[in-house]
């Protein structure tokens, strides 16, 4: 047998970093916590789940199809986007989720000694990314639960390459609004790559939330992030996408993988862009149920930060650790936010009213024991 | 290398508001020597030269310098003498900055492994008798001494801490009740008059001795080992602060918080150990745990493990509630659970809500090899030895009798042993233990390969 030299293989930035552990799928959780019931609400997913149009492609989908390659690069659904947004196909790059996209933005444009702009509580994988590719990622502290767009800007040195901004923020929910997205796109000035994470934008009706896309002819040095994963409830087949003006995404599509998204994903995602339907009855729900958790946290006299997307923040008077134990052997698996660097709190993903009861009542015990 | 010295906050939000502008640990002092021999009595001048010089380049004082030189004297003996023929051996010295450590490696297959027992003798019938066993001279002269039975090897390391000058008589100045402040990583002025406001206003069993030199302090958090931030107010007055050591690459071990004169209400501690956190929630750190508790440790921040006692020197046995609070989702694990384990395990992972399938086992005859061999982790200061299982032995019982026979007699008072669950071999040693006056204490969750069981010898207070 050889040894193999792990340690003068691997590079020191990825022996210092500590690998993500997604959580066991739900018969072993439920084995494990010994509950008959488990409602997952750490995800962010829909809770309708994919539009009924796009649920009966997947039904009639040809297995035999499976056995030849999809469109390389999402053909079909890029002319698609284009028509609808008026725009040139080629402005848009598919990826397996949006996560695969970040990877794709980093790798075009960074090399060492660069770093990236982000904030230090937000969707942690542009951290990542950056992190484990060995670029260093500048965190600037949340100012009131947004980004601090000042502080942002005034991070920047000649090694700074991207900035990202989740728009609206994951966990917290807080967006910037257009005056503030024009007035920090001035400043950049093009000279870096600003990117929009716009993975919830279906759910802000706020009429100052500004549409990312619409701004790309102004400011070539943005880039829009979207996904499928959580209005279209498709995060099962992992599809998501950038776009951007013709120069960026020129150089992006050097670094992207292509054929990563699988056929059912396009053909799927193809049907469900049209139901606009789809996003009015998740957005009902979701403004219903955030109206009902809104009051039973009140009546429990708990914090919350409660902004746009399908998801809720609580502070409780407890580890978040250790409600996350007591939800699971609850049956309510909800996301524990020390790992987003914010003790003692949990976001809970929206889901239907029966969920939503199951976790107040949950709560209730697990504040009481 | 038997220290992780990474530094704790290279990606965190804690690393960019605090480090960017202030100190950073200490860089540009020389960290390590090493040194390439055999264990042949020919080379034993060199390796104390080596030990000597290592040590006085890396600034302990003259006497401290001899000391380590005679316990790695005393080592390279043994080694020398328990080899039946002459192998390689390295021997590598480390500036801790507010200590010198000289690790000795080798590969175990060319050892009795035995021999790297803690009370091991060189033979049955050696001249020195049961008294006077290399590795417990060697103990004697150092802070700590560590063997470590890994792929690589056995290694033991002894760590000869420096000597610090007491606190001074500088007047420590009055701290205010703060309502505005910011939680910073301190500069190392601030540091030491963290420390003198600590041993101020605290009575010392709720900070570790090493608090009581400002020097040592400021050496161990600029070692990159130790952390701390403090609170402070506009006039740059440090109303509070914590401090922290990263025991293992899973552990952080958290001191305080302390806090100076603030009202009840205020929400400085919350806010320092919050800090802790999230400098600590992206790092492979999965449990923070407080074994010097304040009064003024934030509710709802950890949770009580459980207790041990802890008999000391210079001041009367006092039992310690162990503080433990988890950085991760819990994923759930399966553990090997002896039958008379079974209802201490079953009531505390219900009380802590953890999901552990328990798997039971217990020996059943089965051929064991002849000779067990112990790690050992003795840290002098705390006159404490925490011992855990490399090989399991039908002279088990005999090896732990020797062990605690051996410590008594060295005046330890504070005999731990850990059992791993991930393992069912040492599941089964559960009994043994059990027989031998060893009372299960505490449940750390994940502190091994699995959870680990920590148990204390002696009845207990
Ligand atoms: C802000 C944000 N961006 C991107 C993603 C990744 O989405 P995808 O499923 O498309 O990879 C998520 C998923 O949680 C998210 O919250």
């Amino acid at each position: 047998m050889f040894i193999v030299p792990l340690d003068s293989l691997v590079p020191d930035y990825v022996k210092t970093f500590e690998a993500y552990i997604p959580s066991k799928p739900d018969p072993e959780l439920m084995k494990l916590y010994g509950c008959d019931r488990l409602y997952r609400l750490n995800n962010n997913e829909n809770p309708l789940g994919p539009p009924p149009g796009a649920q009966e492609i997947m039904r009639r989908f040809p297995p035999p199809r499976a056995g030849l390659y999809p469109s390389g690069d999402s053909y079909y659904m890029r002319c698609r986007l284009a028509e609808l947004y008026g725009m040139d196909p080629d402005q848009f790059l598919f990826g397996n989720g949006a996560n695969e996209v970040i990877a794709f933005v980093i790798k075009a444009f960074c090399q060492e000694g660069d770093n990236i702009i982000t904030a230090d509580k937000t969707f942690a994988v542009y951290e990542w990314v950056a992190t484990f590719s060995g670029f260093t990622a500048k965190l600037i502290p949340l100012k009131d639960f947004g980004f601090d767009d000042q502080a942002m800007l005034d991070a920047i040195d000649e090694r700074t390459k991207i900035l990202f901004v989740c728009n609206p923020n994951n966990p917290t929910g807080t967006y910037w609004n257009e005056a503030k997205l024009r007035s920090f796109l001035d400043t950049v000035a093009g000279r870096q790559i600003v990117v929009i994470d716009e993975a919830y934008c279906e759910f802000v009706e706020k009429d100052d939330y500004p549409d990312g896309m619409k701004l790309i002819s102004e400011y070539p040095n943005l880039v829009v992030f979207r996904t499928f994963s959580k209005m279209y409830g498709l995060a099962g087949l992992r599809i998501g996408y950038l776009m951007g003006s013709m120069g960026v995404v020129d150089v992006i599509r050097r670094t992207c993988v292509v054929y990563s998204v699988n056929t059912v994903a396009q053909d799927t995602a193809l049907a469900a862009i049209d139901d606009i339907d789809h996003i009015y009855r998740t957005r009902e729900i979701v403004n219903t149920e955030k109206r009902y958790l809104r009051e039973e946290l009140d009546g429990l006299g708990l914090e919350t930060q409660i902004g746009e997307g399908c998801f809720i923040m609580v502070r409780l008077p407890m580890s978040d650790t250790l409600a996350y134990r007591k939800f699971m052997s609850e049956g309510v698996m909800i996301r524990s936010m020390t790992g987003f660097r914010f003790p003692n709190w949990i976001r809970v993903s929206i889901g239907r009213h029966g969920a939503m009861e199951a976790f107040v009542e949950a709560l209730k015990k697990v504040l009481s024991v | 290398m038997y220290k992780m010295k990474q530094s704790l906050f290279s990606t965190s939000s804690l690393c960019y508001m605090i480090f960017s502008d202030s100190e950073v640990p200490m860089k540009g002092y020389s960290t390590e020597a090493s040194l390439t021999i055999s264990s042949d009595m020919q080379f034993l001048p060199l390796a104390m030269s080596f030990t000597e010089a290592s040590a006085k380049a890396f600034g302990l004082e003259k006497t401290d310098a001899l000391k380590l030189t005679l316990a790695c004297e005393e080592t390279f003996t043994y080694i020398c003498k328990t080899s039946k023929e002459t192998r390689s051996l390295v021997m590598k010295a480390t500036n801790g900055l507010y200590y010198v450590g000289v690790q000795f490696l080798f590969n175990a297959s060319d050892f009795d492994p035995r021999a790297f027992n803690l009370t091991a003798q060189v033979s049955p019938d050696d001249e020195q008798g049961l008294d006077e066993m290399g590795l417990i001279i060697a103990s004697r002269s150092v802070e700590r001494l560590q063997i470590f039975h890994g792929s690589e090897g056995v290694s033991l390391v002894l760590v000869k801490e420096k000597s610090y000058p007491p606190m001074s008589k500088i007047t420590i100045p009055e701290s205010k009740t703060l309502r505005d402040f910011t939680v910073v990583a301190p500069d190392p002025g601030t540091l030491k008059l963290f420390a003198g406001q600590i041993v101020h206003y605290y009575p010392d069993h709720l900070y570790p001795r090493d608090f009581r030199f400002p020097g040592k302090l400021m050496d161990m958090v600029a070692s990159g080992e130790y952390g701390a931030a403090v609170a402070v107010g506009k006039e740059e007055l440090t109303g509070g602060g914590v401090v922290w050591f990263q025991s293992s690459g899973k552990m952080v071990e958290v001191f305080g918080p302390y806090l100076f004169n603030q009202p009840p209400q205020s929400s400085m501690a919350a806010r320092l150990i919050n800090a802790v956190i999230e400098g600590l929630a992206k790092t492979g750190i999965l449990f923070l745990i407080v074994m010097y508790a304040t009064p003024e440790l934030p509710s709802g921040y950890f949770e009580p493990l459980g207790a041990i006692d802890i008999f000391k020197k210079d001041s009367p046995p006092a039992a310690i509630t162990v503080y433990c609070r988890q950085l991760k989702e819990d994923p759930g694990s399966t553990v090997w659970v002896h039958p008379e384990l079974e209802e201490f395990l079953k009531k505390e992972y219900r009380r802590l809500y953890f999901a552990r399938r328990m798997k039971p086992t217990e020996s059943a005859g089965e051929a064991r090899p002849e000779h067990s061999v112990f790690a050992a982790r003795f840290v002098k200061a705390q006159n404490t030895v925490i011992l855990n299982t490399i090989w399991d032995g039908v002279d088990f019982s005999d090896n732990l009798d020797r062990h605690i026979r051996t410590l008594g007699n060295e005046g330890i008072p504070n005999i731990f042993f850990e059992i791993d669950l991930a393992y069912a071999w040492q599941a089964n040693l559960i009994p043994l233990l059990l027989r031998r006056e060893f009372i299960p204490r505490l449940v750390l969750p994940y502190a091994g390969e699995g959870d680990i069981v920590l148990f204390q010898h002696g009845k207990g207070l």
